[in-house]
C-alpha cells in the first residue's frame, strides 16, 4: 500500500515563509501525529494536502499521482478526506445527510436520471443512507440521527465531520484540531475512534493542540516550527527531543 | 407518516383537479392558471435560488423568450402547440447555458446584476427586432389547440405541466443532487471536500430553471394572448425571487404557497388594489425579519411543536465494532 507524501514543500504567501522543504509521509494503517506553536504551519501543511493550496516548491503525492496541481475535489476520488477545525456543517439538514453529502463520490446519476425520478438515484440513495446510518451510530450519533445540524452540540459537530469524512470510503483521513473544545470523556471517545479508522486501514494524520493526546495516540509524530520539521519519530523520541521541549512542550 | 403525506397531496390535487367547478367566475379561474405559469417557472428557479444560491434576478428575460418564442413559433408560424411549448423550453434552456456559462462564476452580487442586465438586454432586443416580435407593439399569442382550448382546459394543460415541473425538482431536491446543490448554497469548501463540481451544478441546475422559464413563457404568453416589451417589467423578476424568499429556501412548498399567495393576495384584495405593493413590502418585511426562513419553515416548526419532539441531550458514545463494520462495509468492492 502505499502513502501520502509531501516531498519537500515549500509555501510561501507573500514574503512570509510558512512551510520551508517539508516532507513528511502518512502510510495507511497508522496515526501520524503533527504538532508545533501557533504558526508552525500545521494547518498550512493539512491545507496542502487536501488541496486548498498548492505548493510553491516540492511535490504532494500520494501513489503515483502527482497531487500538488489537482483541484481539492480530486482528493475525495484518490482517497483523500479532511475534517474542519471550524466544524463545516450544512445547517438546515439534518445529521444523517450531512453524513450523506460524503457519499457524493460514489454518486453516479445525473441530474435528469434524478428527476426523472429513475431506478438508480433512488438505489444509490438507499445504500448510502445504509452506510451513513451505520457509521453514525458508528461514532455515537445514533440518538441524533434526524435532527437538523444547527442543534448539535459540539461534539456531536465534531463527530459528524469525522462520520462525513468516513463517508467517502476514505484511505487516509486529515483531522485538523478534532479535539478542540471537547470534554476529557469526550477526547477519550474520539481516541478510540481514531484507533478503529487506523485498525480499519485509514492512514490518520492527526493535526492537534492537545499534546498528551497525540503523544498517547500517534504511531509517529513530526514537530514543525517556523515552517521547519525539527523532530520526527516515534512519540517517545519526540516527547524528549531537547528542541521539541524548548520551541513547544516547556520544561 | 408516509400516509399521511400521500393523504394530503391527494386532497391537495383534488382540490387543484376540480377548481375549474367551484371558482366564481372566469377572473378566478385565469389568476389560478397565471399562478399556475409562474410556479413552473419558479419551481426551476426554485432549485437555483432556493437550493444552491445564487440569486437570480433575471429570470423574467428567460419567460420573455419562452413567450416570443411561443408566439412566433405556434403565432406566426403556425407550428403545433405541443412542439412549439417544448421548442419554448429547449431555447430557455439554451439561454440560460449561455447566461450561465459565463456569469455563474460571479460571486453573488455580481451575478445578481448579470442576471439584471440579460433581463434588460431581452427586453430591448424585444423592442428593436421589430419583424420578429411586433417591437414595442407587441404581438398576439394564440391559445392552444383542444382540448386545451378553453378557460378551463388551459388551466388543466397548466395544472398538468405544473405538477410534472414539481414532481421534477422534487426528485432532485430528495436525493444526492438536492444535498450537494445545498452543500453549494451553505458552504461551498463542505462541497469541494465532499468532491462536488461546484460549477457544473450551478450550471445544470441554472440550464433547467432556463428551460422551465421558456416553458413559463409559452404558458404565460398564451394566457395574457397579447405580450409586448412592458408585459415583462424588471419588478417582474424580482417578484419571482421574492416568491421564494417569501416561500423559504431549500423547500418546494413554501415557495409554492409564497407565489400563490403573492399572486393571488393584490388581486383578491382588490379594493385595496392601490395597496398592493405595499401589501408585498410588509409581507416581505415581517418574512425576513420574524421567519428568516420562510412560510415554509412555520409549518415545520408548528409540526414539530405539536409532535412536541423534545430535544435531549445524551452524551456521545461511539459503537466501535459497528464503526469498524461500516468503515469495511465501505472498503467491500
Amino acid at each position: 500500500m502505499s502513502s501520502l507524501r509531501a516531498r519537500g514543500v515549500t509555501k510561501r504567501f507573500g514574503g512570509v515563509v510558512a512551510l520551508s522543504d517539508v516532507t513528511l509521509d502518512v502510510h495507511p494503517g497508522e496515526i501520524h501525529g503533527l504538532i508545533g506553536p501557533n504558526g508552525s504551519g500545521k494547518t498550512t501543511l493539512l491545507n496542502l494536502f487536501s488541496g486548498y493550496y498548492r505548493p510553491d516548491g516540492g511535490k504532494i503525492a500520494l501513489d503515483d499521482e502527482d497531487l500538488s496541481l489537482a483541484p481539492v475535489q480530486r482528493r475525495p476520488r484518490v482517497g483523500v478526506a479532511r475534517t474542519f477545525q471550524k466544524p463545516r456543517l450544512l445547517p438546515t439538514l439534518t445529521v444523517l445527510d450531512n453524513a450523506m453529502i460524503g457519499g457524493w463520490p460514489d454518486t453516479r446519476a445525473g441530474f435528469v436520471a434524478t428527476a426523472l425520478g429513475l431506478p438508480r438515484p433512488d438505489r444509490e440513495d438507499r445504500q448510502l443512507r445504509l452506510r451513513a446510518h451505520e457509521l453514525l451510530f458508528g461514532v455515537g450519533l445514533g440518538g441524533v440521527i434526524s435532527r437538523r445540524a444547527n442543534l448539535l452540540e459540539h461534539a456531536e459537530q465534531r463527530f459528524l465531520e469525522i462520520a462525513r469524512g468516513l463517508m467517502l470510503r476514505p484511505r487516509f483521513i486529515l483531522l485538523d484540531e478534532p479535539a478542540g473544545g471537547l470534554t476529557g470523556a469526550e477526547i477519550d471517545h474520539l481516541g478510540a475512534i481514531i484507533k478503529t479508522m487506523r485498525d480499519c486501514g485509514v492512514g490518520v494524520l492527526l493535526v492537534e493542540h492537545h499534546t498528551d493526546f497525540v503523544f498517547r495516540l500517534s504511531d509517529r509524530v513530526t514537530t514543525l516550527d517556523l515552517g521547519k520539521v525539527i523532530k520526527h519519530g516515534p512519540p517517545q523520541d519526540v516527547r524528549n527531543d531537547p528542541e521539541v521541549i524548548r520551541v513547544y512542550l516547556g520544561a | 407518516m408516509k400516509n399521511r403525506r400521500l393523504l394530503a397531496l391527494g386532497a391537495v390535487m383534488l382540490v387543484l383537479v376540480t377548481l375549474p367547478f367551484w371558482v366564481r367566475n372566469n377572473y378566478q379561474l385565469h389568476l389560478g392558471a397565471l399562478i399556475g405559469a409562474y410556479w413552473v417557472l419558479i419551481a426551476g428557479l426554485n432549485l437555483v435560488a432556493g437550493y444552491t444560491g445564487p440569486i437570480s434576478v433575471g429570470h423574467v428575460g428567460l419567460l420573455s423568450i419562452g413567450a416570443y418564442a411561443f408566439a412566433i413559433l405556434a403565432g406566426t408560424h403556425g407550428i403545433h402547440a405541443a412542439p412549439a411549448i417544448a421548442l419554448a423550453g429547449a431555447i430557455g434552456g439554451l439561454c440560460g447555458l449561455v447566461l450561465g456559462l459565463p456569469s455563474l462564476r460571479l460571486p453573488g452580487f455580481y451575478f445578481a446584476m448579470s442576471t439584471l442586465a440579460c433581463s434588460l438586454i431581452v427586453g430591448e432586443l424585444a423592442l428593436a427586432k421589430q419583424g420578429l416580435t411586433g417591437g414595442g407593439v407587441g404581438i398576439a399569442v394564440p391559445g392552444f389547440p383542444a382540448p386545451f382550448h378553453t378557460p378551463r382546459g388551459t388551466y388543466w394543460l397548466i395544472l398538468i405541466i405544473g405538477s410534472a415541473v414539481t414532481w421534477l425538482t422534487w426528485n432532485v431536491a430528495r436525493r444526492m443532487w438536492g444535498r450537494a446543490l445545498i452543500a453549494v448554497r451553505d458552504s461551498v469548501v463542505t462541497a469541494q471536500a465532499v468532491g462536488v463540481p461546484v460549477l457544473r451544478l450551478k450550471l445544470t441546475v441554472f440550464v433547467f430553471s432556463g428551460i422551465t422559464a421558456g416553458v413559463a413563457g409559452a404558458l404565460f404568453g398564451s394566457l395574457q394572448s397579447y405580450i409586448t416589451p412592458d408585459t415583462f417589467v424588471f419588478e417582474m423578476g424580482l417578484f419571482f425571487f421574492v416568491c421564494i424568499i417569501i416561500g423559504g429556501r431549500g423547500g418546494i412548498v413554501g415557495p409554492l404557497i409564497g407565489t400563490a399567495v403573492l399572486t393571488a393576495l393584490p388581486e383578491l384584495a382588490a379594493p385595496l388594489a392601490k395597496l398592493g405593493n405595499l401589501l408585498y413590502g410588509v409581507l416581505l418585511l415581517v418574512v425576513v425579519l420574524l421567519l428568516p426562513e420562510g412560510i415554509g419553515r412555520l409549518f415545520e416548526v408548528i409540526v414539530e411543536r405539536l409532535r412536541g419532539r423534545r430535544v435531549e441531550s445524551r452524551p456521545v458514545a461511539p459503537d466501535l465494532a459497528r464503526l469498524a463494520a461500516a468503515i469495511k462495509l465501505g472498503r467491500a468492492p
